[in-house]
């Protein structure tokens, strides 16, 4: 028994220690960012970097999620005989909820673990330490480009899988359950509201600036050696997960 | 390359002048263990100091804390006339562009290539002409043997080579302090003598002050005119190169007969 409570007490302590440092690193973060002036070489390549790492995985998890939604509406209307509402049932599910969500997911996995990973790295090999030898605010010259880019890269592949979802939602409602293009492309037009749209990528904002932190603070905090790359790894991308889906849940109750 | 001339002492503080370094009851801690403790050291302007030590003694956070990179747990340390400790992070940017880092792993920037690399602090100090730039990035590569090397990535290097980028990039503002952290560390002994070599050839050419840590203390001290010693956390024997061969101080010799017979261990 006391073993359990001393082993709880532990988990307690270093969850606090890792929100505290988390929430003290978004301080300083947001700090250097007003006014933002990152690093104009290294923003531009971090913005290509993540964009073009992003962009295959993106398309093809929007296409299949998007014909997923038309699949599952797609039964139901067809048995109502309400196929003027398929595009409705997947576009609205894939703008406001499955699209930013499934991206910022993606985006976690795939450059939030490459963040932390360069991050680590570049820590345990002294580099961050290089940088404020030569008086460089690692904060400033690699954090902060970081930041920026991953707040537009995940907008701006949020906004294309939207896109490719709707592409795909139309695609297999055609294919799989005869649905007229026209039908479908008509029943966006007529169902969908642009605070559809624009609930999704306020969403996936805050799914970003989530991702950023955390991808950035634990490839900065890393302990250890190799291993600890490993751990950092690890633990942003929990936390990345964690946190999208809690946004994503206090997001659409504040605002439903 | 050749053994550098002969070079006269640097006297331990010159008259009158303010020194390079100074600390001053310094004490750092980790997990309890204080590593340094109440360590005071002043090393004169254009001085070469070489640092020596057993593993984990603190010889690279001796340097660490001079840069400000750690700060001490108490104590006071100056270093080019300016206080280092009880400064904010923005506050070293002045100091620190005075002094040249050659770090343990290198501290290469493995986004930019050697070129990039070498050139960071220049571009970093606002020089905004790229063909000023490109003329000081080969003379250093030239200087330190890496002519020709500017578009390789630092992961195409060896350590030797890494080390000499790092050279290169330490030194291409002529830095009035130098602090180099194991310059020859897991090279062979050929590429070793080249790397003091060139520190010396560099050192002659700016006057700079040189804080050097190496476990290769032969060719350490072949580049060095005195020694810190440090034991126990503290500053245990300081001295210059030419009167180490008579030291009876019972651990500086048996850390310098272990060093100098290969066997590494100091007691």
């Amino acid at each position: 028994m006391t073993a359990l409570l001393a082993s709880l007490g532990r988990t307690a302590l270093r969850l606090a220690r890792e929100v505290g440092g988390l929430l003290g690193f978004g301080a300083r973060v947001a700090r250097a960012l007003a006014p933002p002036r990152p690093d104009r070489r290294e923003l531009v390549r971090s913005l290509y970097k993540m964009g073009n790492r992003s962009v295959t995985i993106v398309v093809l998890t929007a296409l299949f999620a998007g014909g997923l939604m038309a699949i599952q509406s797609g039964s139901f209307v067809k048995k109502l005989g309400a196929t003027g509402l398929a595009g409705w049932g997947a576009g609205y599910a894939v703008l406001r909820e499955i699209g930013p969500i499934l991206i910022a997911l993606m985006f976690s996995g795939r450059v939030g673990a490459n963040t932390t990973a360069e991050l680590a790295t570049m820590t345990l090999t002294e580099q961050l330490d290089g940088l404020r030898a030569l008086a460089i605010d690692p904060l400033r010259y690699l954090i902060v480009p970081r930041v920026l880019a991953m707040v537009v890269m995940l907008v701006a592949l949020t906004v294309l899988g939207d896109l490719v979802a709707l592409l795909g939602a139309a695609a297999v409602a055609h294919v799989v359950m005869d649905i007229e293009w026209a039908t479908m492309m008509t029943s966006f037009a007529d169902n969908l509201a642009p605070a559809d749209f624009f609930h999704g990528v306020g969403k996936s904002i805050a799914f970003a600036v989530a991702i950023a932190l955390s991808s950035c603070y634990f490839g900065v905090s890393v302990r250890g050696g190799a291993p600890g790359v490993g751990r950092a790894v690890n633990a942003s991308v929990v936390t990345s997960a964690v946190a999208i889906v809690l946004l994503d849940f206090f997001l659409t109750y504040l605002t439903s | 390359m050749t053994s550098p001339a002969p070079r006269p002492a640097q006297p331990a503080t010159a008259p009158g002048a303010a020194p390079a370094v100074e600390l001053r009851g310094v004490r750092k801690t980790f997990d309890g263990r204080a590593v340094l403790d109440d360590v005071d050291l002043v090393v004169a302007p254009g001085a070469r100091v070489g640092v020596l030590g057993a593993a984990a003694s603190g010889k690279s956070l001796l340097l660490r804390l001079l840069c400000g990179l750690i700060a001490p747990d108490v104590g006071a340390i100056s270093v080019l006339g300016e206080e280092v400790t009880g400064r904010r992070e923005a506050e070293l940017g002045t100091l620190r562009r005075r002094l040249g880092v050659l770090f343990q792993s290198y501290a290469l920037f493995d986004f930019l290539t050697v070129a990039g690399n070498v050139a960071f602090p220049l571009e970093q100090r606002g020089e905004a002409d790229p063909a000023t730039i490109a003329a000081a990035v080969a003379q250093r590569l030239r200087a330190v043997g890496l002519a020709g090397s500017e578009a390789r990535w630092p992961s195409e290097l060896s350590g030797g080579m890494k080390k000499r980028v790092g050279i290169a990039r330490a030194t291409i503002c002529a830095p009035e302090l130098l602090l180099y952290d194991e310059p020859t560390a897991g090279l062979d002994p050929v590429t070793s003598r080249k790397i003091f070599d060139l520190l010396d050839a560099d050192q002659r050419a700016t006057g700079a002050t040189v804080l050097a840590v190496s476990s290769d203390v032969p060719a350490l001290l072949g580049f060095v005119d005195e020694v810190v010693f440090l034991h126990a956390g503290r500053v245990h024997h300081r001295g210059p190169v030419a009167a180490l061969p008579d030291a009876r101080d019972p651990v500086l010799r048996a850390f310098l007969d272990g060093e100098a017979g290969g066997a590494g261990g100091a007691p």
